[in-house]
């Protein structure tokens, strides 16, 4: 069978010598310094890093040694992923010229293998937004139309990897961060189940949703760095690592397998989104699947409980940053206070800020009960409701967003309506699950819709096999 | 309903300063956020204490010793120090 996975690709083309690690890594530097200005994906280029790995990479291969499954093949890293001496700083100003002292969990398995880092892609303020716009280097821009937004918050990440800037990206996903610009960019992206893949060195958003996935070109390389990345780490208490391996599980059959169609993913939907996402039940019943028609009440009330719990979460994450210990800090005050008050005014930009107002308003006196109580045990009802659905499928089919990306510039008609847009991801970040974005066509502007697959706790295996199948049926070689 | 001095109150408990000109903003914004988190007020849930919504369970171990940051890596981030520890000024 044909294979789309660029990762495997890349490695037969190393070690059948047709380019050199060194070569191949110079060609997306190149890439990289003609294309950036225009993608604004990268926000730092690493180019020593990236040459030298490539150079042992070559090494290896000059010494007739096997590659490991990910090596030599050039990538990027969220600018929330922990580097060693190299610039993580979550695209906010309070934390640029930030170079951690230790590698975030991710970062050593994947160097461990031999990866190539090209660079710390943009990213929106602390992974707050939907579009990378909050970022304080700006947006990154779509590959497929400039002037619309790549998507948020790892929009650096979809847009270099769709960009052809980056074999893969390595992003994170707290409300769809990972789904939602791959949707936008046509790429795959994978939110793994909550503690599959260690946190360990991924700087805190909202501790209980944020998940490390892969965003890549197809599903087998999603796999493929799942089953790399899902290992258990002492130091991230929540860490679980991987249920089920995905890679195994690829080429299984779809026949019999039951794929649950929740009425509430479908309402407000983009009419040329709807038509593509009926299009692909359709591919996944003639592989087999049957599609079954279900009602998850539960998911209406995911987005408030989604903002109130992670705007909590940010506010406590993020009182960290007082000027004292790393990151930008005030150069005249009077007292500790004044200086930590006017780091913070200054640092933050102001959806940030917008966050940790709401975070702190929903923890304080007199409120936590309403609120975040509230959401707390709403929280469970809605993991609840999910366990049900499993119940009556092997995974549901969702859209990922309801529309295809927006012009750069683009807000809501209020701040409610902005958070909208995340209507169909934040469900699976609340009840831990797992679920991939998959393109599955365009609109009639040729902008890329995604379809989301989403799968109970631990069953990557059945998230990406679906995903696999679908693509393998509908995809025509490039 | 969220007023002005409530804003200016919780900026207070973040460490944030508001200005004047965002105050008006950031009143409107708040509220209809509020607004939007109060329509789960009503939906009946039941308290069943707080179990970990992923259902993780604690992870223990043995309080052992192991190697951690240097003083050097630990200070490596900061503005101010001495070499030895992280400086603030009392007063300016």
């Amino acid at each position: 069978m044909e294979s789309f996975s660029e990762i495997k690709k890349i490695q037969k083309n190393l070690t059948d010598k047709k380019y050199s690690c060194t070569e191949l890594t110079q060609q997306y530097l190149d890439a990289i310094a003609q294309k950036n200005g225009s993608l604004n994906a990268y926000t730092c280029v690493t180019a020593e890093t990236a040459l030298a790995a490539a150079k042992k990479t070559d090494e290896k291969i000059a010494a007739g040694g096997m590659l490991a499954p990910i090596e030599g093949v050039p990538m990027t890293l969220k600018a929330n992923i922990s580097t060693k001496g190299i610039d993580t700083d979550c695209c906010s100003k309070i934390l640029q010229g930030y170079r951690p002292v230790y590698d975030a969990a991710v970062w050593e398995l994947l160097q461990k293998q031999g990866a190539v880092l090209l660079g710390k892609c943009n990213m929106d303020e602390f992974a707050m937004g939907s579009s990378c716009e909050t970022s304080c280097y700006g947006g990154a821009k779509n590959p497929h139309d400039l002037s619309k937004v790549a998507g948020g918050s790892s929009g650096g990440a979809a847009s270099a990897v769709a960009g052809e800037l980056a074999a893969y990206g390595i992003g994170s996903d707290t409300g769809g961060s990972i789904r939602q610009p791959a949707s936008f960019c046509g790429i795959v992206g994978l939110k793994p189940t909550y503690g599959a893949v260690s946190r360990y060195g991924l700087i805190a958003y909202a501790s209980s949703f944020d998940q490390i996935g892969p965003l890549t070109t197809s599903v087998e390389d999603a796999a493929l760095l799942f089953d790399i990345l899902s290992q258990k780490d002492a130091r991230d208490s929540t860490s679980v690592g991987a249920q089920h391996l995905a890679v195994p599980a690829l080429q299984q059959s779809l026949k019999g397998r039951k794929i649950g169609i929740a009425a509430e993913y479908f309402t407000g939907l983009r009419e040329e989104v709807q038509a593509a996402l009926d299009k692909a039940g359709k591919v996944c019943e003639k592989l087999g699947a049957q599609l079954v028609p279900m009602s998850i009440p539960e998911i209406q009330y995911a987005l408030p409980v989604y903002y109130i719990l992670a705007c909590a979460e940010a506010s406590s994450n993020l009182s960290r940053y007082d000027g004292i210990r790393y990151g930008m800090k005030a150069e005249h005050y009077t007292g500790v206070n004044d200086m930590i008050e006017r780091t913070r005014s200054a640092g933050f930009g102001s959806e940030v800020k917008h966050r940790i107002l709401l975070g702190t308003y929903v923890l304080s006196a007199g409120y936590y009960d309403a609120y975040y109580k509230k959401a707390q045990l709403l929280r469970r009802k809605i993991r609840r409701a999910f366990v049900a659905a499993f119940e009556q499928c092997d995974v549901l089919l969702a859209p990922t967003v309801p529309m295809t990306a927006f012009p750069l510039g683009f807000t809501g008609k209020d701040a409610v309506e902005t958070y909208q847009t995340d209507i169909c991801t934040v469900p699976v970040n609340i009840a831990g699950l797992p679920a991939v974005s998959v393109p599955c066509g365009t609109d009639a502007s040729g902008m890329p819709v995604g379809m989301q697959l989403i799968g109970n706790t631990g069953r990557e295996d059945l998230v990406l096999n679906a995903a696999y199948q679908y693509e393998m049926a509908t995809r025509a070689e490039s | 309903m969220v007023t002005h001095e409530d804003i200016q109150k919780i900026a207070k408990l973040a460490k944030l300063e508001v200005e004047d000109n965002e105050l008006e903003g950031l009143t409107k914004d708040m509220n209809e956020i509020i607004a939007f988190a109060d329509t789960i007020a009503s939906v009946p849930v039941e308290d069943d204490g707080y179990a970990d919504p992923n259902g993780l369970e604690n992870v223990l171990r043995e309080d052992t010793v192991q190697p951690g940051l240097t003083q050097e890596e630990v200070l490596a981030n900061a503005k101010d120090t001495d070499g030895s520890s992280f400086v603030v000024k009392q007063h300016a």
